[in-house]
């Protein structure tokens, strides 16, 4: 089982998503199943639909979908793509 | 597979930036939608995916397939990517060229630019230029480099990439290009022949130096402008037929007329040649054009000199033919006429004074006087027969040429107009007596022509001579219309005629003038329009003056004797000689030179031999080189007559020193005076 850096520390995540498309869900289901089996309860992740609410993009500097954001612990991560690599976002998430 | 992109540092590849990562991901088919930064909203990828991705491929492949070698690279020179065209310039396996610096395959020298180079591109200047980039074996290749500025998907700039080509056998193909090009262009240039170009529209596209030169301007005044402007007015109708004509022709040579800026013609000969594009269309016609005249000026005179030749050649056989009668006529009618005095002197006139004069004295002195007359007419003829080739130039009384020429021209002159002299006393002049004879001919009978027949009494021609500092001046003016000043100025050139065909070669004042010249004198006019033209012909003074005539010593004059052989074939002359001599002289007549020769040969001497020049089977000079050997005392006795030396070797044994000689017909008292002077020399000698 993976080990956050801060055990204590929540993982937040943000998940940019464009509505049905195939790479958001792939993206939305991996993180899902990533967080679920890595951090348990430990973690909130928000999805955000831009064809939903397109105003939030801008916010966070997101230009294309899927792009997840790791919002805390410090420093603020952002991966583009459909997570397919779990070991990769492990490592970029911090977790060791 | 997923891209990470940390704000601070980029913690999956470190090279890679969030722009590329964004490429790379898009370019993988990872991402559904991009947000329009002027919308915000975002635009859904599905279908631009697929798209991209073979228009990736496609690119790929066009990357690797292409010919020119293409790297890309950061700001900070490290390379990101090669394709393997490069890779195989640089002697590298693409692996091991991304990620060094490019520098490393920059020679030293060359980085400095290089650097400069990579700079501009940072600026986004989009550029070519040329270079050395080093191969793996230290080798160095010169090539050519397309450098332009590459941007993320937000308009960063995030490197340069750059097209390169090997551009050394370009080079070389530009240097030999280069080479043979200015090869080319000295050859036309250092021509002494004009080169021409005109297109289909005779439009000059183009002229060598030399050819500018020789119409005036500066090549660039004449590029654009029509091949009409350069040629004479009256050979422009030709010209546009013969180019007509040689649409289909490819070659020709025509002579024909430029006008040169200044406004005077030139005669040109031309080698014209088709120019025909790749299908074989006419699109110009080069020509080689060169300057004829000069050339045409000396055969002009050439064909003159030829022909006066001939007409002297024919006169003095004529003049010789004449002269041996003439002599004998005009001896023998001096001859009477001192018989005449003797007359008078006794008385025998005064029984009848009237009768006397109206059967002798007068019929005597229209006799001398025509006599004289022919004599003058056949010397007026023998002025053309000196040959033009060895022209001496002695002192010359020009008074006395100029009356000569008047006596010719005359014919022309008496039905135009009174003709007034003025002929001043002028010192001897250089020149050759025969061409200023025909240069004084030329401008008599040029002012005559000025004029129109049958106005006699209301215009002039006047002649003058007088001394102007060391020159002797003539002038020889008209009254006619004058010659306007567009004229004046060509009315020296060869070829250049108002009269019209067949009435004048347009040579006459161009040969005077170069006669003149020759002479070292000038001819000049000036007119005025409605007044009439003087043309002025200025000689320099002869340093010494002719030799005069030798003086008639009548004090001692009767008082020398001696012994005469008289050889000439013409028997007139022989006795009037004899009847005229041989109260003083022992005369002894021959009619040949074989005849003089044997009585030489058979011992006899003589104190004078007076042999005419010109005599069938052996002549004077025959005479003279045979005694040479056989009597060379009596050689030096040799005194020669003459008719007229027609052969070039006669005149010059004529001009060689030690010569004596008189023409025929001559005077009886300069005969005997002569003689005289002649064996008083002689006896001095001895």
């Amino acid at each position: 089982m993976a080990r956050l850096s801060a055990p204590s520390e929540i993982l937040r995540l943000r998940l940019y998503i464009a509505g049905n498309g195939p790479n958001s869900l792939l993206a939305h289901a991996n993180i899902s199943a990533l967080c679920h089996e890595q951090f348990s309860n430990r973690y909130e992740l928000e999805i955000v639909d831009l064809l939903e609410s397109p105003d939030r993009a801008s916010s966070d500097g997101v230009i294309v979908t899927p792009t997840l954001l790791k919002l805390s612990p410090a420093p603020v991560q952002r991966i583009i793509g459909n997570l397919n690599n779990a070991t990769q976002v492990l490592l970029s998430l911090g977790a060791s | 597979m997923s891209y990470l992109i940390h704000s601070d540092v980029a913690i999956l590849t470190q090279r890679l930036t969030e722009a590329e990562a964004t490429v790379k991901a898009i370019l993988s088919g990872e991402i559904d939608a991009v947000v329009d930064p002027r919308s915000n909203s975002p635009v859904l990828l599905a279908l631009a995916q697929k798209a991209l991705r073979e228009s990736e491929a496609r690119y790929r492949s066009i990357v690797e397939t292409a010919n020119e070698g293409i790297w890309m690279m950061n700001f900070d020179s490290t390379i990101t990517f090669v394709n393997q065209r490069l890779a195989d310039m640089l002697g590298y396996r693409p692996s091991e060229v991304v990620g060094r610096s490019f520098y490393d395959f920059i020679p030293p020298k060359g980085r400095e630019e290089a650097g400069r180079r990579l700079k501009r591109a940072s600026l986004g200047r989009a550029e070519e230029s040329e270079g050395t980039i080093l191969q793996r074996s230290g080798q160095e290749t010169w090539v050519l480099i397309k450098s332009n500025r590459i941007h993320d998907s937000a308009g960063e700039s995030t490197g340069m990439l750059a097209m390169i080509t090997d551009a050394t056998r370009h080079r070389a193909a530009e240097r030999a290009l280069r080479e043979s090009e200015a090869e080319h262009r000295q050859i036309v240039e250092s021509t002494s022949d004009g080169i021409i170009k005109i297109d289909r529209s005779s439009i000059i596209t183009f002229v060598n130096a030399r050819l500018a030169e020789m119409l005036g301007y500066t090549s660039a005044e004449l590029v654009g402008t029509t091949l009409l402007s350069i040629v004479a007015r009256s050979e422009r109708a030709n010209l546009l037929q013969s180019i007509m004509e040689r649409q289909q022709d490819n070659t020709t040579t025509l002579e024909t007329f430029y006008r040169h800026k200044l406004g005077a013609e030139i005669a040109v000969s031309i080698a014209g040649s088709s120019l025909l594009d790749g299908q074989g269309e006419l699109v110009g016609v080069l020509g080689v054009v060169r300057d004829v005249t000069e050339r045409k000026k000396l055969q002009a005179q050439l064909i003159v000199s030829d022909r006066m030749a001939s007409v002297g050649t024919l006169a003095a056989g004529v003049a010789h033919e004449i002269n041996n009668p003439l002599a004998a006529v005009i001896a023998n009618l001096e001859f009477i006429d001192e018989g005449v005095a003797m007359l008078q002197v006794s008385g025998v006139a005064d029984q009848d004074p009237e009768w006397f004069r109206e059967r002798i004295t007068d019929p005597m002195l229209d006799a001398r006087a025509a006599a004289e007359r022919v004599r003058f007419i056949v010397r007026d003829l023998m002025i053309f027969s000196r040959s033009p080739t060895d022209e001496p130039k002695h002192a010359v009384d020009v008074n006395a040429v100029l009356e000569s020429s008047l006596r010719m021209g005359w014919n022309e002159v008496r039905h135009r107009a009174e003709l007034v002299k003025h002929l001043g006393t002028v010192p001897f002049a250089v020149a050759n007596e025969a061409r200023l004879g025909q240069v004084f001919l030329n401008l008599i009978v040029n002012a005559a022509q000025s004029l129109p027949v049958g106005q006699v009494s209301s215009h002039e021609i006047r002649v003058s001579t007088f001394q102007a500092g060391e020159s002797v001046v003539i002038e020889i003016g008209d009254t006619g219309s004058g010659i306007a000043p567009e004229v004046i100025e060509r009315i020296f050139d060869a070829f250049y005629t108002t009269k019209s065909v067949g009435v004048g070669t347009g040579l006459g004042l161009a040969i005077c003038q170069r006669i003149v010249t020759d002479m070292g004198g000038t001819l000049t006019v000036t007119s005025t329009l409605g007044v009439g033209s003087v043309f002025r012909v200025c000689i320099p003074v002869a340093v010494e003056t002719a030799a005069t005539p030798p003086e008639v010593q009548s004090a001692h004059f009767f008082e020398a004797g001696g012994r005469l052989l008289i050889v000439d074939d013409e028997e007139a002359v022989g006795r009037i000689l004899r009847r005229s001599l041989d109260k003083n002289y022992d005369i002894c007549i021959v009619d040949s030179a074989c005849a003089a020769l044997a009585l030489i040969e058979a011992g006899d001497t003589f104190d004078l031999i007076l042999c005419d020049l010109m005599m069938p089977s052996m002549t004077g000079m025959d005479l003279h080189s045979t005694l040479l050997r056989v009597a060379p005392a009596q050689a030096q006795r040799m005194m020669f007559m003459t008719g007229g030396a027609f052969t070039d070797e006669a005149r010059q044994f004529l001009a060689s020193s030690g010569v004596i000689h008189v023409e025929k017909p001559f005077h009886l008292e300069f005969l005997r005076a002569t003689v005289h002077e002649f064996l008083v020399r002689a006896e001095c000698i001895r």
